[in-house]
């Protein structure tokens, strides 16, 4: 899969990801079979993979918010749309929760990524999308 | 690891240009200030390992991961999920 990458899909994490800072460079893969989920993949050999939704999908409410400093780390300008992915996870018991308090943000203007790391959130780590 | 004893408003440089002050000595706390380049992340550690606990419960390696995704789809066949967000919805400017 990885072989027919190009250089422009691929987005960089400069800090990579709390407890995969290795793992700099990954791809976001949308497509309709995958559709709601986003694929969020590491490169290189044994990098984590993800599955990821848009936070908004799953609680109509979410409201994004991003820290000066994170803007400044993405390169954002005022202009650029950012593109916000929860992280999902299987629980052991099988319920099905999404990351809302710790999104992955890209933006594709710069393809710079990072994952949200605030003390303040309003939401969880393990907002439930299905029970078990 | 290196240990320093410090003050009320002494400080340690780490490295180019990151300062760690100490702002105040209290009974139950020392309240920090940290200097640093705007592009270097600062966090709370106890919320850094929170979520790389999250990261590596949600995290598969590249050949399950479809395996994974095919269990969601099934799983969530019946879910009802949001509209797309539009892209310009998406983005925080606070």
């Amino acid at each position: 899969m990885t072989d027919s990458v190009t250089e422009r899909e691929i987005v960089t994490f400069p800090e990579g990801l709390p407890g995969f800072e290795t793992t700099r460079r990954f791809v976001l893969q949308k497509a309709d079979g995958l559709e709601p989920f986003t694929l969020v993949r590491g490169l290189d050999d044994g990098a984590p993979a993800f599955v990821a939704i848009e936070p908004q999908r799953v609680d109509g409410d979410f409201r994004a918010t991003i820290q000066p400093g994170d803007r400044l780390r993405l390169q954002a300008r005022a202009g650029d749309a950012l593109l916000w992915l929860a992280l999902v996870t299987v629980q052991a018991d099988g319920t099905v929760t999404v990351n809302l308090r710790a999104p992955i943000v890209v933006n594709p203007a710069t393809m710079l990524g990072l994952q949200v790391v605030v003390a303040d959130s309003p939401y969880a780590l393990d907002h439930p999308l299905l029970a078990a | 690891m290196l240990v320093f004893t410090r003050r009320k408003d002494e400080a340690i440089i780490i490295g180019d240009g990151i300062e760690v002050r100490v702002l105040r000595v209290g009974k139950d706390g020392v309240r920090l200030g940290i200097t640093a380049a705007p592009h270097v992340p600062v966090h709370r550690r106890e919320v850094y390992d929170q979520i790389r606990a999250a990261n590596a419960q949600a995290a598969a390696d590249a050949s399950s991961v479809t395996e994974l995704l095919a269990k969601l789809r099934e799983a969530t066949g019946q879910a009802a999920f949001g509209p797309a967000p539009g892209a310009g919805r998406a983005s925080g400017d606070d």
